[in-house]
């Protein structure tokens, strides 16, 4: 089994989450060459963390956030993911607006897109709130 | 990201390359946004060197698309790594934005 933990700080004032996402890309990475990833699953893995790593460093500064804590285990062709942060409460299940991807140019809006695109690509995604932190869990598999 | 980009006849094939997420989606904007000209009638979006995209990247393409369908410019991307196709379909955006296999298909049109 293939393991990493990762540590994202929140530190206010900062722009633009460059640092943030290159901690993924690179644990990422890393686990992708030691366990030789196709590219699809590398590319949906840093995709979801993407999505969810931003949201909470975005919305979740408003709860007193100081950091998200990732754990990443990898077995079985199986990518399985813990992200914990002490934000404002966010459940990624109810709480984000559902985007319509069928309606046409104009009409499109951008909202929601990256939560849809999380639970569409994540399978078993479950949220719960503890100890006022938020837990979420997931698996991620290459695409089929 | 990386830009290269090609005008003639009144057609605009872009080149981006790399990788476009929420640290550089706005510079993408930016750029996308200093390279129409008035005269383009066709713009094409060559994403052949393209290696991974977010919803921060989406977004940029969504403005674009439009913007450019505003002015009654024709706008197409080509080229989709499978990573890449894989986000597009999942998000709907090959229904909103018409997508070709190459850059000589995009100006067939």
């Amino acid at each position: 089994m293939l393991q990493k933990s990762l540590r994202i700080s929140y530190l206010e004032g900062t722009e633009k989450p460059t640092d943030a996402l290159l901690i993924i890309e690179k644990a990422l990475n890393d686990m992708s060459k030691a366990a030789d990833w196709p590219i699809s699953l590398t590319m949906r893995a840093n995709l979801i963390l993407e999505e969810l790593v931003l949201n909470t460093l975005t919305y979740g500064s408003v709860g007193g956030l100081t950091g998200i804590d990732i754990e990443l285990q990898f077995q079985d062709n199986k990518l399985s993911v813990q992200i914990i942060d002490d934000g404002a409460e966010f459940n990624p299940l109810v709480d984000a607006p559902i985007p319509d991807t069928n309606l046409p140019l104009q009409d499109r809006a951008i909202g929601g897109l990256g939560v849809f695109l999380v639970k569409t690509m994540s399978q078993d995604l479950a949220y719960k709130r503890e100890n006022n932190r938020n837990h979420l869990q997931f698996n991620v598999v290459s695409e089929s | 990201m990386e830009f290269s980009h090609d005008r003639s006849d009144e057609i605009l094939v872009i080149n981006a390359s790399g990788r476009v997420d929420g640290s550089n989606a706005s510079d993408f904007l930016d750029t996308l946004q200093g390279l129409f000209e008035p005269g383009d009638q066709q713009i094409i979006l060559d994403l052949g060197g393209l290696e991974y995209i977010s919803s921060a990247g989406l977004r940029v393409l969504l403005m674009a698309a439009q913007n450019l369908d505003k002015d009654n410019k024709s706008f197409s991307i080509c080229s989709l790594t499978d990573s890449v196709s894989d986000v597009f379909r999942i998000s709907g955006f090959d229904q909103i934005i018409k997508v070709f296999p190459t850059v000589d298909a995009a100006k067939q049109g």
